[in-house]
């Protein structure tokens, strides 16, 4: 048996155990996961081991969320689902509203038994319009988004240098790409990471 | 083309929440965060303008229209997903110089953004970027 098949089969187990805490799949090292599951998609194609959209509701370990195109997904967290929710995290963190991506292993029934969870996360590119205390101002799109600095967590990454605390290199005019989590329903952002050219 | 090595991004479009929800479907109308498909800096002279990785002496990026297939290999683990062109990007030039490195394995410059299914398929959406190499085969 190959090694995505063994993967499947112990995703599946532990969806059916249903239990949310200890871990009995055992955890990978992020880029390990990820280098273990070859993608066999055809390039162009939709991804059936992948869902997005907006939770809108939570039973046991079960997110049943709105796909942005209106179809319905259910989501099993499962003992080895690892959720970010600007870092990570566990799943009493996870509410009614939150946006996510979702990755995992789509089981018979059409539940998807999540591997990864992202709460909420952001990509975004933009030029700072204006930096306060502990907030970034940024256009996006003809679009105000507001970039909240958060101690201990937000870090800049300066032309490819390793992340550092200190923000305070950001220059009005510059363009950054910003890694973040939304706030629900706002034009707000929680930053994990801004990236800045020279 | 010979493999191309530089970083690689992710972006969202199509149907979409928050801020994302004003993306769209990209230059080629088709983009969509859930399916294989990504960016490309060099689909059109329009495009090329716009992302100008001439300016950060990115050579070798061959011109190529909506549709056209890409291979993105993850340097930090081996990962590879195949994908097809979506929408014009990443703005090369915005970034000039910048690398990433996962030990001794870096890129240099934005080469390629991918969709978050098709980013997913490869590293984790929390890690923005990722030096990595992109073929055609």
């Amino acid at each position: 048996m190959n090694q995505t098949l063994d993967r499947r089969r112990l995703l599946a187990t532990a969806a059916l155990g249903g239990v949310v805490g200890a871990t009995g799949l055992g955890s990978l090292a992020p880029e390990a996961a990820f280098a273990a599951e070859p993608a066999t998609i055809e390039p162009g194609a939709p991804d059936p081991n992948f869902a997005e959209g907006r939770i809108s509701r939570i039973s046991g370990s079960m997110l049943l969320v709105t796909g942005s195109d209106t179809v319905l997904h259910s989501i099993r967290i499962t003992d080895g689902t690892s959720i970010w929710k600007l870092h990570p995290t566990t799943f009493d963190k996870v509410t009614v509203g939150d946006g996510l991506y979702a990755r995992g292993v789509r089981l018979p029934d059409g539940t998807l038994a999540a591997d990864s969870v992202w709460l909420n996360i952001v990509n975004l590119h933009g030029h700072i319009a204006a930096v306060g205390r502990n907030v970034l101002h940024l256009d996006h799109q003809g679009r105000r988004i507001v970039a909240h600095v958060v101690p201990d967590r937000s870090a800049a990454v300066y032309n490819g240098t390793p992340a550092v605390s200190d923000l305070s290199l950001l220059r009005v005019g510059r363009h950054v790409q910003v890694l973040g989590a939304w706030h629900p329903d706002t034009n707000e952002i929680d930053i994990a990471t801004v990236y800045a050219a020279a | 083309m010979a493999a191309l090595r530089g970083e690689v991004s992710w972006f969202c479009c199509g149907s979409a929440w928050g801020p994302c929800g004003t993306a769209g479907g990209g230059a080629c109308g088709t983009c969509s965060s859930g399916n294989y498909q990504h960016a490309w800096p060099n689909t059109s002279d329009a495009c090329l303008a716009i992302t100008r990785p001439d300016r950060c002496g990115v050579t070798g990026m061959t011109r190529r229209g909506c549709g056209f297939r890409h291979y993105t290999t993850n340097l930090c683990n081996g990962a590879r997903v195949g994908t097809t062109i979506a929408d014009c990007g990443p703005q090369t030039d915005l970034f000039c110089g910048e690398r990433t490195c996962c030990g001794s394995a870096c890129g240099s410059n934005r080469i390629i953004d991918l969709t978050p299914a098709a980013y997913s398929a490869i590293a984790s959406l929390s890690a923005g970027l990722r030096p990595c190499s992109v073929d055609t085969v």
